[in-house]
């Protein structure tokens, strides 16, 4: 297991870099327009319409983007969750829970898959 | 007092494998002159009350890398440390996460393995004939890499690095800098092979990104930055190694 995990490193260390990059940028401001702007009234109520999200989301690049900002920042996450098991002293059980974080993960990034191919075409 | 000089209070880790079953500490109370370092204190100590104290040393001019200790918790180049800096206490300990030898001088063989590791010397592919002249670099080329050639082994950023602390094989942050200083050499063909080195055991990517290291250098090395350099170096070379010749052996 242990080898596996350093064969994998450079990949999971990609995908965090690029979970920290969506998951600050991207991801702050989507939580921040759908949690904040949106109940305030302060976007225009047809700007997420149905019509017009179902179009933003069911084009390929919206799907790309809906499957970057759900999947990525799990990576982000589980690889900090590693570190600070690690930091608070569990170097030992990192061999096993260094596989079950990525591997939550990973069952994420399945999900929001199927979900993103989920989304109907537009028609 | 009346020589200007004012005194303070260290409290010194003491450690002797032959008689000590664990480090303990003594006090010593210096009178300590105005522009002193933490050295100085050191060395009064060792010359005038205690001469029984370890300690290592040799330039006294941030130059050496001999020095390193922890003072007050903190890894620090002890002649580049004035004591101005600190109150009446002044605590002084071993390096942290360094196996001691006596007192405050730490063991260096593990250090040195991990500079061994990553292979600080220029690669070539082919050797260069003498009647080919010199390898030619331009200021522009030197300047890519010259900020990671200017560790001292000083060692200050393997004390603070958590990593090292949680993970002792991980490569560390000197060595990581050293490797990558290499890598980023023009005239140097030997990246490939380091950056096996970096993604092998004490895997760079073991770093958090905690930053101490470059919070310690005493020389401004920027290890951390070398380090998230490298990173993004090995990553690509493990992608292109697919495309060029499989995936290699790691």
């Amino acid at each position: 297991m242990r080898k596996l995990l350093l064969q994998l490193e450079p990949v999971i260390w990609l995908l965090f870099g690029q979970g920290i990059l969506i998951g600050t940028l991207l991801l702050t401001g989507w939580g921040l327009v759908l949690g904040v702007l949106l109940p305030l009234g302060m976007v225009p109520e047809e700007a997420l319409s149905y019509d017009r999200a179902l179009r933003v989301g069911g084009s390929l690049l919206g799907r790309l983007v809906l499957l970057g900002l759900a999947a990525l920042p799990l990576w982000k996450e589980a690889h900090h969750l590693r570190s600070l098991s690690i930091d608070f002293g569990g170097a030992e059980r990192d061999v096993w829970i260094a596989p079950l974080l990525y591997a939550i993960a990973a069952l994420g990034s399945l999900l929001a898959l199927v979900a993103v191919f989920r989304i109907p075409f537009p028609g | 007092m009346a020589d200007g000089s004012k005194t303070k209070t260290f409290i010194v880790t003491r450690f002797d494998p032959d008689r000590h079953e664990a480090p303990t500490t003594e006090t010593y109370e210096v009178p300590v002159r105005e522009r002193w370092k933490v050295l100085d204190a050191l060395n009064y100590i060792k010359d005038e009350l205690d001469p029984t104290l370890s300690h290592r040393w040799s330039c006294r001019m941030a130059v050496c890398g001999s020095c390193g200790m922890n003072v007050n918790g903190e890894p620090k180049l002890t002649c580049k440390t004035s004591l101005a800096e600190y109150g009446d206490t002044v605590r002084v300990e071993p390096l942290a996460n360094f196996p001691v030898v006596r007192d405050l001088v730490v063991e260096l063989d593990g250090f040195m393995d991990k500079f061994r590791a990553v292979k600080p010397w220029i690669i070539k592919a082919k050797e260069r004939a003498v009647e080919e002249g010199p390898h030619r670099q331009s200021p522009e080329e030197l300047e890519v890499f010259r900020q990671f050639s200017m560790c001292i082994n000083c060692m200050l950023c393997y004390a603070a690095c958590p990593v090292v602390a949680n993970e002792p094989e991980f490569l560390g942050p000197a060595a990581i800098a050293l490797g990558h200083r290499y890598n980023e050499d023009s005239r140097d063909e030997g990246a490939r092979e380091r950056n096996r080195i970096f993604r092998g055991e004490g895997t760079i990517f073991s770093c958090s990104y905690a930053n101490e290291c470059s919070e310690v250098c005493p020389k401004h090395v920027d290890p951390a930055a070398a380090i998230n350099q490298a990173k993004f170096r090995a990553v690509l070379d493990w992608a292109a190694s697919f495309v060029t010749s499989g995936p290699r052996e790691e």
